[in-house]
């Protein structure tokens, strides 16, 4: 709180009093009392005005500056109402109740927007479970009944389940709540369920898949990590150039385990390397092929920041891609 | 023939996994009384068991862990619920392999085919023609001729030897072999296949492998 603001603030008071003075000088000259008696009243009432106001200005200064100084501190501007006491002044009184009610009314709607934000995440994920039962009805189906349009159907039903799981786990990177677990995964075999995942799409894009030095253990959630690299792995599989191959491989460092993705493909052109995982982000390949969501790696950043693991991509366009992901080793062992 | 029982409440998933239960070779028989399905599933002593999670009046992993306390049928977890808890749970209950829903019919079937043979004494050798087939040291063997596989070739062996007299498609084959880790394309199946026959033919089988146009290979 500044003198100066406080002072211009309170300048009708002030020039009130000043006129209230002047009359009464006016009155004492009038009444011919003398002069020295006005002079000491004068500074009397001057020497007052100064003293209240003075108190005035610290007692609130102290307050003021105790509550901005806190605000100014805080990460969450809210919570402020924790942490101020309740003043000794009037004005400050309505603040204080004011705040303490726009908070908690504020944390009503919070929490409501809470509950409708679980609501709706458990509907998604009940909804994708009770999808999956006619997806998996429709593979078997296809299954049983072989035709010339099977391939084709198999396609677009993998499609499918692709969309499906992306929804389920952006509402699952979206919210704060835990639901993985971190355990010792073989790499190898998470590599594995990807793989067979693509299968069909790898033989009908004639790409080779390339794996070594694969059999190391690592602390994921296999069903994250296997989201994630499934979808990198359609990426590539999305953005090709002739003579295609992907090729996975992982390299173990001092302290970590580095899981590498590496295709021949179309690459990503420097300008929006630094943008790809972005939400919504599509970007020239994107729009090229229109199908693109801009999720895919989004999400695959969000679930790598939460199972600690680091994710990043370098690539040079039209010539390759490669993506490498970090684990922490267990220091433990 | 290997019994195997389905206990899963969708009715369009029952009928297509009992028809390709059927197909594959196995007897697939689905369970429909829910309210006693401990006492059912002992009424049908079935070879295995694919579970779902979500079935009606018990839950699938209680099942399976008052279950366990009985009997040892191998059981695989089939689910929609694609979590790690839930697969760490059902394996602590004792499942033999989980699959998720939707799954892919092949590699159901090859879990299906592992599980058994997993709990099931295992056999040393098959002997095919008077050719004994040795998997654990990968080679074949008639008389005093021994011939090496390698890796793939033994694989693309036992899958045709497991489906005896039936077609077996590429597409099954290559899900075999990328099941187990082997991930080769079209060119190198067809190079593989091609040196499988030769191999048999060194060991006195001719035309082993026949090939069906469009649909596959069959093993006679």
């Amino acid at each position: 709180m500044k003198l100066r603001k406080y002072i211009k603030d309170k300048w009708v008071t002030i020039i009130i009093s000043f006129f209230f003075l002047l009359i009464t000088i006016s009155f004492l000259i009038a009444f011919k009392v003398s002069l020295e008696l006005i002079i000491a009243l004068t500074i009397t009432f001057i020497l007052f005005i100064i003293i209240i106001f003075i108190y005035k200005f610290y007692r609130k200064k102290h307050y003021y500056d105790v509550f901005l100084n806190n605000l100014d501190r805080l990460d969450q501007k809210y919570l402020i109402s924790e942490l101020i006491k309740k003043p000794n002044f009037y004005e400050g009184e309505i603040l204080y109740e004011s705040i303490y009610e726009i908070d908690k009314s504020m944390t009503e709607r919070v929490s409501e927007y809470k509950q409708s934000v679980k609501d709706f995440k458990e509907f998604i994920e009940l909804w994708i479970h009770e999808v999956k039962i006619p997806l998996a009805s429709l593979s078997l189906i296809v299954h049983n009944n072989k035709s010339a349009v099977n391939k084709k159907i198999k396609e677009q039903i993998n499609h499918l389940e692709d969309y499906t799981e992306q929804i389920l786990y952006y509402v699952r990177s979206e919210n704060p709540e835990k639901d993985y677990l971190i355990k010792k995964c073989s790499l190898d075999e998470i590599v594995k369920n990807v793989a067979l995942k693509n299968q069909d799409n790898f033989r009908y894009k004639h790409t080779d898949f390339i794996v070594s030095d694969l059999d190391k253990t690592i602390l994921t959630d296999s069903k994250w990590l296997e989201f994630i690299i499934n979808q990198i792995v359609s990426n590539s599989l999305k953005y090709q150039r002739e003579n295609p191959y992907i090729k996975i491989t992982a390299l173990e460092k001092k302290d970590e385990i580095q899981l590498i993705i590496f295709d021949n493909g179309k690459g990503i052109s420097s300008s929006d390397l630094p943008r790809v995982f972005e939400k919504s982000f599509t970007g020239e390949n994107g729009r090229d092929t229109s199908k693109s969501t801009g999720m895919g790696l989004y999400i695959c950043y969000n679930l790598c920041q939460k199972l600690g693991h680091t994710i990043k991509i370098e690539s040079v366009k039209d010539k390759f891609t490669k993506v490498t992901i970090s684990f922490a080793k267990d220091t433990l062992v | 023939m290997k019994k195997i029982l389905i206990i899963e409440d969708d009715t369009t998933i029952n009928v297509e996994l009992k028809e390709m239960l059927d197909n594959a070779g196995y007897e697939g028989v689905i369970l429909k009384d829910f309210d006693n399905s401990l006492d059912e599933i002992t009424n049908i002593n079935p070879d295995l068991i694919l579970l779902d999670i979500n079935i009606p009046k018990i839950n699938g992993q209680m099942l399976l862990k008052e279950l366990r306390k009985s009997s040892n049928i191998p059981v695989i977890m089939v689910t929609s619920r694609k979590s790690e808890v839930d697969e760490v749970l059902s394996m602590s209950y004792g499942a033999d392999d989980y699959v998720t829903k939707p799954y892919n019919p092949t590699l159901l079937l090859l879990k299906i085919n592992a599980v058994l043979k997993r709990t099931n004494i295992p056999t040393n050798f098959i002997n095919y023609h008077g050719v004994k087939v040795i998997q654990a040291k990968g080679i074949i063997k008639k008389d005093d001729l021994e011939i090496i596989l390698t890796k793939n070739e033994m694989i693309i062996l036992n899958c045709l030897l497991n489906n005896i007299g039936n077609i077996v498609t590429r597409d099954d084959l290559m899900t075999d072999l990328w099941n187990n880790k082997e991930y080769i394309n079209d060119n190198a199946l067809s190079v593989n296949i091609s040196r499988l026959r030769s191999k048999l033919k060194e060991a006195g089988i001719d035309d082993a492998i026949e090939t069906r146009k469009g649909q596959g290979y069959i093993l006679k």
